[in-house]
C-alpha cells in the first residue's frame, strides 16, 4: 500500500513540477548539513589518518601528519594489528572490552525491557511522570552519575551500610578496588536510558489490535508476547542495543573512576593513554582510532542492513 | 619521561624499535637535542643521544631567534596566564602576585606532562608561566618553546635558593628555568589499617606484594616511579637502567603485584584517597603526604593527622627529584612572567604555597630541623621533609634514551593492559 | 495480563504461604501487572536515587561525600575557598557549559532541519550518502570523534583554536544528527499529504515548507532544541579534547579532573546547581510549548513524547 502511493506521488511529481525546481530546493536544504559533516567529521577521519602513518617529530616523538598518501608508511598501524590478532597486550584489553560491553549491553535489556514494556502498555495515567523520569538521567551529567556511585560504593558509603543492615554482608565489600562487576554495573547505569528509548518507542507502536487479534485466536498472553510483542519489537531491541553498544567501546572514564586497576582497562583506556601521549604513543593511539572506527563502522553497516532488510520485508 | 607528582593521567606507550629509529636517526632536529643536552658524545647509551647526568651537566644553548628579554622593562598589564599540574600552587599566593601588580590572573591545569607538552606545541595557546619536569626543558628548549630567563628580573635566585638548584644539572645557569619544589618518592600507609610497622621491615617496599592488604594497595600511575620502586625493592640502585633482564624482573613483580593485591594505579591516592580511607598503602611523594593530613573528611576520626607515616630510607638511598617553572615562548606577558617567578622564589611567598601545597621549596630560609616545630610538616610525617644532602645520597631519574625508554614503556603497558 | 510473569506463577506450588500469596499479589494474573509496575518503579528508583543523594551531600557539613556529617551551605557560600561563590573555577566551568550548550543549540537546530527536510525529501543520488553519513556521528565513540577533532584544528584548521570555537564545532558535529533524527521521524508521520494540499492550491515548494510544514514541525524542532542542550551540557570527551585551558573547562571537565583529584562536596554543589538550572529550563519549556499547543489547538504532540521517541 505504501509503495503504490509513493508510486502515485512520483507520478504527479514528474507532471506537474519542474523536476530541478524543487529539488534544487531539498538540495539547497541539506548542502549545509551534508558540507559540515564533511568538513568536521570526514575530513577528522583522513587526518587520523595522516597522523597514524605519519611522521614522527624528532624532539618530542609525538605524530606529526603526512598528507600525501603516497607517503604514508603503515608500520605503526600494521604493529597494532599483529598485536590485536597475535596474543599481544592489546588482544587481552579488547577481549576484555568485548566482554564488558556485552554484558553491560545483555544486563541493560534484562533490566530495560520489563521497563519500555510496563510504560508503553501499562503507563496509564502515570505515563507522562514515568516519561520524565526516563529521561531525567539525560539531564544530569554523566559523570556525575558516576561520581555519585563512586560515593556510594565507598567502605563506609551507604551501598555498604545498606547490605550489611540487612545482613548481606558482614563486612564492607571492597566496590572500588579494581572489581570488573563495579566497571559493568556503572556501564549499564551509565548507558541504560539511551536503550530504553528506542525501545519504548518500539514497543509504543506495536498496534494494540494485533495483539487482540493474537488473544482473541487463543493465544495465552505470554504465549502472545512471545510470537507477537517480542519479534515486533525486534527492531527496537536491536537499535537500542547498538546505540548503547557502540559509544560503549570507547569509553574510558567509566573504569577510571570505578575502579582505576590495570585489570578493568578498557579499548577506549588504552587509546585515552596513547593519545594523550606526546611520545611515540601517539600513532599508536591514532592507529587504535582507526581499528576502533573499523570495528564500529562494521557494526554499524550490519545493523543498517537489517534496518533495510525489515523495511523491504515490511513492505512486500 | 619522567613522572612528576602532580601527573594526572596515566598512559602507556610503547615505541616500536622502528619508530625508535626514525626517531634518532637523521632528521636536523635530533642534532639540536643532541646538542642541548651537552658537548662531546659519552654517557646515554648506544644510540649516540647524551643525557644529561648530575655528573655530566648540560648548559642549554640559547639560538639567536630565541632571545631572553631585556632589562628594566615595565610589567605588562595581564592577565597572567599559568599552566600548572591541578592543586599545585595556592591560588592565594599567586592572587597576592596578582594584586600587587594589579593584574587579573588564570591558572589553568593539565594531566600530564605529555598533554601539556602536546597543547603548548599546537601554538594555539599563549601561557605565560609553565611548570615543566627536568626531562622536558631540554627538549622545550631545543623546540624553542620556552623563552631564556633574564635574571636580572630574578634575584631572588642566587639569594635564596639552594646553590646546588640555582644552577642544577639539568640546566646550568639556570638558563630557561627556576627550581620550584623538591620531594622524595617513597611509601605512606594507614596506622589504624594496616598492622605492621612499614618502616622497620626488611625491605619496606615488599608490602606492595602483601595479599593481606588486596585491594587497598596502590601505586603511582606513572610508569618511571612504579618501576624504579620495583627496582629499588629488588636492591638495584641504578634507576635508569638499560639492561633488558633487569625490565624483564621488573615487570614479572609488576604482574605479580596485580595478582597478589590487586594493585590500582592513582594520582591522587596519596594525597587524597589515603586519608579517605580508600586505600591503607601508597607509593608516595613527600610532598603528598605532607599535604594529606589536610585532605581527611572532618570529624570522622578523632585526630587524624596521627594515622599517618611516611617512610623514604633514613640513610638517603630512596629516589628524589625536583620540579621547575618556566616561561613559554608564546607567552605575552613575558615580564609579568618573570617577576613572578621571582616571586615565588622570595622566602614568605615560597613557604606559604608550601603550607599548601606540601611539596617543600629548594629556599636556603626553610630549616628542615625546625618544619614540625613550626607546624608545616606534622609529627608522625617527619620523615618526608627534604634535606639538601638527599640529593647527593638519593638517586635521580634522568631523561632515559629513546630506545630504553620503549622498553621501559613496553614493560608498563604490558602491566597497564591487566594481561 | 501479566505476559512475561504469570506462567511463572505456577511453577512455584511449594513456596511457603507468604512468600507464595507475596508473588500472587505481584504476578496478579488478572489484574495490572503489578510484578512489571514494581520493576519499573525500582528502576526508576535505581536511576534517580543516587543522583538525590548527591544533591543531599552537596549540603554536608564535612568533607566527605560518603558520610553525612550534618546540614550546611558550606559548599554553596560557606567555604572561604572551596565553596561555590568563593571558587571561580566553579562558576567558569558552569558559564563555559551553559555557553557552549546555547551555541550549540543555536546552531545545530537549524542546519540539522535543513538538513532533515532536504534528506527526507530529495530524491538525488547524495540523499541515501547523506542518510548514511549523518547516521555515523551518532555511533561514533566520542573519543574517536574527539582525537580526530583535535588532531583536525592543531595540524589542518589552525585558523580554528582550541577552546570556545573548537569546542562548540565539535558540539555542532554530533548534534546535527540528533535534531535531523527528530525531525525526520516528525517528517515521516505528517507525511507529503499536507504539503501536496498546500501545492495543489498554488503553493511554491519554499511557500508550502515555510506555511505548512515548519509550523508543524515545531514540536520535534522544540524537541531538537531539549535534546542538543542536553547533549551538549553533558558531553565530556569531546570538550576535554578540545578545551585550551581553564577558560574553556566544562562542568563535566571539572568533574572528571577533580574526581581524579581530591573532590569535595562542592562538585556536588555545582552538579546540584546545574541540575536545578537545567529542571528550570524545562519547566519553562514546557509552559511555553504548552501555550503554544493551546493555540494551535493541539494536545497529542508532547515535547516529551518527541523526546522519548528519540530513535534511529
Amino acid at each position: 500500500m505504501r509503495g503504490a502511493r509513493r508510486g502515485s506521488r512520483a507520478g504527479r511529481g514528474q507532471t506537474r513540477d519542474a523536476p530541478g525546481e524543487a529539488g534544487g530546493l531539498w538540495s539547497a536544504l541539506a548542502a549545509p548539513g551534508l558540507l559540515w559533516l564533511v568538513l568536521l567529521f570526514v575530513v577528522p577521519f583522513y587526518a587520523i589518518l595522516a597522523l597514524a602513518m605519519g611522521r614522527l617529530d624528532p624532539i618530542f616523538a609525538t605524530p606529526v601528519p603526512v598528507w600525501n598518501p603516497v607517503e604514508w608508511d603503515p608500520a605503526a598501524l600494521q604493529g597494532v594489528f599483529s598485536d590485536l590478532f597475535g596474543d599481544g597486550a592489546l588482544r587481552v584489553v579488547m577481549v576484555r572490552t568485548f566482554l564488558y560491553v556485552f554484558s553491560a549491553v545483555v544486563l541493560s535489556l534484562l533490566i530495560g525491557y520489563p521497563v519500555a514494556y510496563y510504560i508503553s502498555r501499562h503507563g496509564g495515567r502515570a505515563k507522562v511522570l514515568l516519561l520524565v523520569l526516563l529521561i531525567a538521567p539525560f539531564w544530569i551529567s554523566y559523570l556525575m552519575r558516576m561520581l555519585a556511585w563512586v560515593n556510594l560504593l565507598q567502605d563506609e558509603g551507604y551501598v555498604n551500610r545498606v547490605l550489611m543492615t540487612i545482613g548481606l554482608l558482614d563486612r564492607p565489600r571492597d566496590w572500588l578496588g579494581g572489581s570488573s562487576l563495579t566497571v559493568v554495573l556503572g556501564l549499564t547505569y551509565g548507558y541504560i536510558p539511551f536503550l530504553i528509548l528506542p525501545l519504548y518507542a518500539a514497543l509504543d507502536r506495536i498496534d494494540k489490535s494485533v495483539l487482540e487479534a493474537a488473544r482473541d485466536l487463543g493465544a495465552s498472553s505470554f504465549s502472545a508476547f512471545l510470537r507477537v510483542t517480542l519479534p515486533l519489537s525486534r527492531q527496537g531491541i536491536l537499535a537500542g542495543s547498538v546505540i548503547i553498544l557502540l559509544p560503549m567501546f570507547g569509553d574510558y572514564y567509566t573504569p577510571d573512576l570505578l575502579s582505576g586497576a590495570p585489570r578493568t582497562s578498557m579499548i577506549g583506556n588504552q587509546i585515552d593513554f596513547f593519545v594523550h601521549t606526546s611520545s611515540g604513543g601517539g600513532q599508536k593511539g591514532a592507529s587504535l582510532v582507526i581499528v576502533l572506527s573499523l570495528l564500529v563502522s562494521v557494526l554499524m553497516v550490519y545493523y543498517l542492513l537489517t534496518v533495510a532488510r525489515a523495511a523491504r520485508e515490511a513492505r512486500s | 619521561m619522567i613522572r612528576h607528582p602532580r601527573d594526572r593521567h596515566s598512559w602507556n606507550r610503547a615505541m616500536s624499535r622502528r619508530e625508535m629509529i626514525r626517531l634518532t636517526g637523521g632528521a636536523a632536529l635530533s642534532a639540536a637535542v643532541l646538542a642541548a643536552c651537552g658537548g662531546d658524545d659519552g654517557g646515554g647509551s648506544g644510540t649516540g643521544l647524551r643525557i644529561a647526568s648530575p655528573s655530566d651537566p648540560a648548559t642549554l644553548p640559547i639560538p639567536d631567534d630565541n632571545a631572553p628579554i631585556e632589562s628594566g622593562l615595565e610589567p605588562e598589564a595581564g592577565p597572567l596566564k599559568i599552566y600548572n599540574w591541578d592543586e599545585y600552587i595556592w591560588p592565594k599566593v599567586v592572587k597576592e602576585f596578582a594584586a600587587e601588580h594589579g593584574v587579573d590572573f588564570e591558572i589553568s591545569t593539565f594531566y600530564n606532562m605529555n598533554e601539556a607538552v602536546a597543547k603548548i606545541k599546537t601554538g594555539q595557546v599563549d601561557f605565560d608561566v609553565f611548570f615543566p619536569t627536568i626531562d622536558v626543558v631540554p627538549k622545550l628548549a631545543a623546540a624553542k618553546l620556552i623563552q631564556p630567563l633574564n635574571h636580572s628580573y630574578i634575584p631572588n635566585l642566587d639569594k635564596n635558593v639552594w646553590p646546588e638548584l640555582a644552577d642544577p644539572w639539568y640546566d646550568k645557569g639556570s638558563r630557561y628555568t627556576v627550581p620550584y619544589t623538591v620531594y622524595t618518592t617513597g611509601i605512606a600507609w594507614r596506622t589504624d589499617m594496616v598492622d605492621d610497622d612499614i618502616a622497620a621491615l626488611d625491605n619496606p617496599y615488599d608490602i606492595f606484594w602483601d595479599p593481606r592488604y588486596r585491594g587497598k594497595v596502590g601505586i603511582y600511575d606513572s610508569y618511571r616511579d612504579a618501576m624504579n620502586m620495583v627496582l629499588l625493592r629488588n636492591g638495584i640502585t641504578d634507576i635508569n637502567t638499560d639492561d633488558p633482564k633487569d625490565i624483564e624482573l621488573v615487570k614479572r613483580d609488576l604482574v605479580d603485584m596485580a595478582d597478589k593485591t590487586s594493585v590500582r594505579t592513582t594520582i591522587n591516592g596519596a594525597y587524597a584517597k589515603l586519608p579517605e580511607g580508600d586505600f591503607a598503602i601508597h607509593q608516595s611523594w613527600s610532598g603528598d603526604i605532607v599535604a594529606a593530613p589536610y585532605y581527611f573528611p572532618e570529624s570522622n576520626y578523632g585526630d587524624p593527622k596521627g594515622l599517618l607515616r611516611f617512610w623514604w630510607p633514613e640513610n638517603g638511598k630512596g629516589e628524589i627529584g625536583n620540579d621547575t617553572i618556566a616561561i613559554p615562548k608564546a607567552a605575552k606577558n613575558p615580564v609579568l612572567a618573570h617577576l613572578f617567578l621571582d616571586f615565588m622564589l622570595q622566602n614568605q611567598e615560597a613557604i606559604d604555597n608550601f603550607s599548601w601545597v606540601g611539596y617543600q621549596p629548594p629556599i636556603k630560609a626553610i630549616d628542615p630541623d625546625k618544619l614540625v616545630k613550626q607546624q608545616y610538616v606534622v609529627p608522625n610525617l617527619k620523615e618526608a621533609i627534604v634535606r639538601k644532602e638527599y640529593f647527593d645520597s638519593g638517586y635521580k631519574a634522568l631523561t632515559l634514551p629513546p630506545d630504553v625508554d620503549a622498553m621501559w614503556q613496553d614493560a608498563w603497558s604490558d602491566f597497564k593492559s591487566g594481561a | 495480563m501479566s505476559e512475561a510473569t504469570a506462567p511463572r506463577a505456577r511453577d512455584l506450588p511449594a513456596a511457603p504461604p507468604l512468600a507464595r500469596r507475596a508473588w500472587e499479589w505481584l504476578a496478579n494474573p488478572w489484574g495490572r501487572p503489578r510484578f512489571l509496575a514494581l520493576w519499573t518503579w525500582v528502576y526508576m528508583a535505581w536511576s534517580i536515587l543516587p543522583v538525590l543523594i548527591a544533591i543531599q551531600f552537596s549540603f554536608n557539613a564535612g568533607r566527605s561525600r560518603s558520610t553525612w556529617q550534618g546540614f550546611s551551605l558550606r559548599w554553596y557560600v560557606d567555604d572561604p575557598d572551596l565553596s561555590l561563590l568563593n571558587d571561580p573555577t566553579l562558576r567558569d566551568a558552569m558559564m563555559q557549559s551553559l555557553r557552549l550548550a546555547l551555541l550549540t543549540m543555536l546552531i545545530a537546530t537549524p542546519i540539522g532541519v535543513a538538513l532533515a527536510l532536504g534528506l527526507a525529501r530529495w530524491r538525488g543520488r547524495g540523499a541515501s550518502a547523506g542518510n548514511f553519513l549523518m547516521l555515523f556521528p551518532l555511533v561514533t565513540p566520542e573519543i574517536v570523534m574527539g582525537s580526530a577533532l583535535f588532531f583536525t584544528f592543531v595540524f589542518l584548521f589552525k585558523f580554528v583554536h582550541l577552546g570556545t570555537t573548537a569546542q562548540v564545532l565539535g558540539h555542532v558535529t554530533f548534534s546535527i544528527s540528533y535534531v535531523v533524527i527528530v525531525v525526520r521521524g516528525r517528517l515521516f508521520a505528517i507525511g507529503k499529504e499536507y504539503e501536496e494540499a498546500a501545492r495543489d492550491l498554488g503553493a511554491s515548494p519554499l511557500q508550502a515548507l515555510r506555511m505548512v510544514l515548519l509550523p508543524m514541525l515545531a514540536p520535534a524542532v522544540f524537541a531538537a532544541l531539549m535534546i542538543v542542550f542536553a547533549i551538549s551540557i553533558d558531553d565530556f570527551v569531546i570538550s576535554a579534547f578540545l578545551s585550551s585551558g581553564q577558560k574553556s573547562e566544562t562542568v563535566p571537565i571539572l568533574i572528571y579532573s577533580t574526581a581524579r583529584a581530591a573532590p569535595t562536596p562542592a562538585l556536588n554543589a555545582v552538579a546540584s546547581v546545574m541540575l536545578g538550572a537545567s529542571i528550570l529550563a524545562i519547566a519553562i519549556a514546557i509552559i511555553v510549548q504548552r501555550r503554544f499547543q493551546k493555540r494551535e489547538g493541539r494536545r497529542r504532540s508532547d515535547a516529551v513524547e518527541s523526546f522519548a521517541r528519540l530513535e534511529i
